[in-house]
């Protein structure tokens, strides 16, 4: 029964990669990700500069899944309340409370997009960790649940002026960071400009084939995907040694140029990191029609989950980017199975 | 009788005349006329520095005309120490070497004379060699004796050191060639030094070549498949180590860990394993059914320890440079 609960489920999952794949062109390796997450449970920082399509690659999926989508822009003046509710003056000249984004869609929320996540000021990062790890909230002397909600945020990280760097600790709740990029491939680019269908987003992402996935079974068949596929004795030392050496990149051999790698890494990957880890990769091993998780799908899942884990000195901070893709090359090249 | 008569007689007259000779003090014969003896010498070149114990030598060369002849027993005596006023001058006849050739009108001798001397002076001093006095006597007036005179050699005799001074270098005369302080023992132990130096370059150039006598051999795959023949082919453990052996000189060969996902770059890095691509993802299988996904199937057969000897030798010949012998020729 779990056998072909896994192949039809598989199925529908590489439709739905393939809907998202006709609507966002060139990207993938990122579609791939979001996928993997959306079948992880796990949520996802998007980093990638204005007008890439991460809007619309959003809106495809939640088409696609089904559910509520929600967006909230963040700007430094937004309050965790703004989060939660609005008031106005109605026509009836009284006040009036309508539900804020995250109780839009009530239990349906499946998607909620928070744009410019670090324009918003720390309180407003409190609620939304506190939402993403315990998908409730306390409001209206209510309990409000969003089981089957997943928290994609988008963060600009050209712009530092007016904004509030997501600390260590609110960054290791998002499973993946996930780069968006405009694609390289000529033809994919002039097609962005010159072909019409990408110019109507709300027609564009209406040719995606609705409901390929039931939203609210999601969490239950996550379920079965994580107690399906294996991971064997020798995966297992892997993936530790894939984790002791993002502590001590230097035990391993692993360096970075023009870095001092003795003052580079403050903290390495969490618990909660490579175990997020390892459940991406069990999804990856089940898309690609494995019952056994392989290194090469830790690898597929290694830099999206592990790279804004690590904190690196201040001094390097600037340069994370690049040195966190960088270093976690060198692990993989460095760290060997069997 | 008669005639046996006469030659005991003639004998005993040459004798008694020979003694005569001998004691007769030969500087006191008048000297040869002149033309009757000329004489030639050969001296040696160097007349000063010579010090206790050094030979000189000196050849003379006689023609006598006839009737005059040499009186042999009057050449100088081996051992007779030269005296001058009386006294000893450290001169020592060491040797002496004659030889004469006669003719019809003149005999030639040949003279070699070797003196030694035996005197250390504390300074440096003449000493002659000679003059050496022969007699000669008249064929045809046996009675008329005379002698010739063999002019003396001047050399000069120098101390061994300067007085008081006891440091060698500083005393060594300028006319003596250096000396040589006998290396043979050293240049022995040189040897034995270099032949040690050799070997050692010969033992670091075999480690620095990663344990290959040759280019190329000696390589990761080369240490593999020797790991992989003395494995057990036929348990799991044996199987597992093997394949690890495979991974272990795959990571050595590209440098860093190569997986299912990058062997396209380690094959584009290292085009010689081209040949053999197609095994090596039967490899990669292999490794993934032992090690990570037991459910799976692998494409190498039921002994896959053999197969692996196998591939891995391939993999030796790719790594020399090779064509591993299934390949070549469309084989």
């Amino acid at each position: 029964m779990s056998d072909v609960q896994l192949a039809d489920w598989r199925n529908h999952a590489l439709t739905l990669e393939s809907e998202v794949n006709k609507v966002v062109v060139g990207q993938q390796t990122p579609i791939r990700l979001i996928t993997t997450s959306i079948f992880a449970r796990g949520h996802v920082l998007l980093e990638g500069d204005v007008g890439v399509g991460k809007t619309t690659l959003l809106r495809a999926f939640t088409r696609g899944i089904g559910g509520g989508y929600q967006r909230i822009e963040g700007t430094i003046d937004l309050m965790p309340n703004d989060l939660v509710y609005h008031t106005y003056l109605g026509e009836d000249g009284k006040p009036h409370v309508s539900p804020g984004p995250l109780l839009m869609s009530g239990e349906n929320l499946s998607v909620f997009f928070f744009n410019e996540i670090n324009r918003a000021r720390p309180q407003v990062h409190s609620l939304l960790l506190r939402v993403m790890a315990e998908r409730s909230l306390s409001a209206f002397n209510t309990e409000h649940y969003f089981p089957h909600m997943i928290v994609f945020a988008d963060r600009n990280q050209v712009e530092k002026e007016e904004t509030f760097e997501i600390p260590s600790a609110a960054r290791d709740r998002f499973m993946m960071e996930i780069p968006i990029v405009v694609p390289n491939d000529d033809a994919i680019m002039e097609a962005l400009v010159f072909d019409t269908k990408f110019h109507n987003v709300d027609a564009l992402v209406d040719t995606v084939k609705p409901d390929v996935l039931q939203f609210d079974e999601l969490n239950a068949f996550s379920s079965v995907i994580q107690n399906s596929i294996e991971a064997s004795d020798t995966l297992k030392k892997y993936a530790l040694n894939l984790w002791k050496a993002t502590k001590t990149p230097l035990d391993y051999g692993v360096k970075v140029s023009g870095v001092d790698m003795n003052r580079l890494v403050l903290s390495g990957a969490s618990p909660r990191g490579m175990s997020m880890m390892l459940r991406a990769a069990r999804v990856n091993a089940w898309l690609n029609n494995r019952n056994a998780v392989l290194p090469d799908d830790i690898h597929a899942v290694f830099h999206s989950t592990i790279a804004h884990r690590l904190v690196f000195s201040p001094v390097y901070e600037m340069r994370r980017t690049e040195i966190a893709r960088e270093m976690l090359s060198g692990i993989v090249n460095a760290v060997s199975a069997p | 009788m008669t005639k046996y008569f006469r030659v005991l007689l003639l004998t005993a007259i040459l004798s008694i005349s020979s003694q005569q000779a001998l004691a007769i003090d030969s500087q006191t014969l008048p000297d040869v006329d002149e033309g009757v003896v000329s004489i030639n010498t050969i001296d040696p070149y160097k007349r000063v520095g010579y010090t206790i114990g050094d030979v000189i030598e000196r050849e003379v060369t006689l023609t006598i005309k006839a009737p005059y002849k040499l009186i042999e027993t009057s050449l100088p005596i081996v051992g007779y120490e030269k005296r001058y006023r009386g006294k000893v001058i450290g001169i020592e006849l060491k040797n002496i070497e004659h030889s004469k050739k006669e003719h019809k009108d003149y005999t030639t001798h040949h003279i070699k004379l070797a003196y030694q001397v035996f005197t250390n002076s504390v300074v440096a001093k003449n000493v002659a060699l000679g003059p050496e006095y022969l007699n000669l006597i008249n064929t045809n007036n046996k009675k008329q004796l005379v002698k010739y005179r063999i002019p003396s050699l001047d050399v000069a005799v120098s101390p061994l050191s300067i007085f008081g001074q006891v440091k060698v270098e500083n005393n060594m005369s300028q006319f003596l060639e250096p000396l040589l302080i006998k290396d043979d023992q050293e240049r022995k132990w040189l040897n034995v030094a270099v032949g040690v130096l050799a070997l050692s370059l010969l033992a670091l150039l075999y480690i620095f070549g990663k344990h290959a006598w040759l280019p190329r051999m000696g390589g990761s795959f080369a240490r593999a498949y020797r790991t992989i023949k003395k494995l057990p082919s036929k348990n799991d453990t044996g199987l597992k180590q093997a394949i690890s052996a495979v991974h272990l000189a795959f990571n050595q060969t590209a440098k860093m860990s190569v997986f299912n996902d990058n062997l396209d770059e380690f094959l584009k890095n290292n085009p010689n394993f081209s040949y053999i691509k197609s095994e090596i993802s039967q490899f990669f299988g292999l490794s993934r059914q032992v090690y990570f996904e037991p459910n799976a199937q692998h494409s190498v057969g039921n002994n896959p320890t053999q197969w692996l000897l196998k591939f891995t030798k391939q993999c030796r010949d790719c790594e020399r440079g090779l064509i591993p012998t299934t390949h070549k020729a469309g084989v």
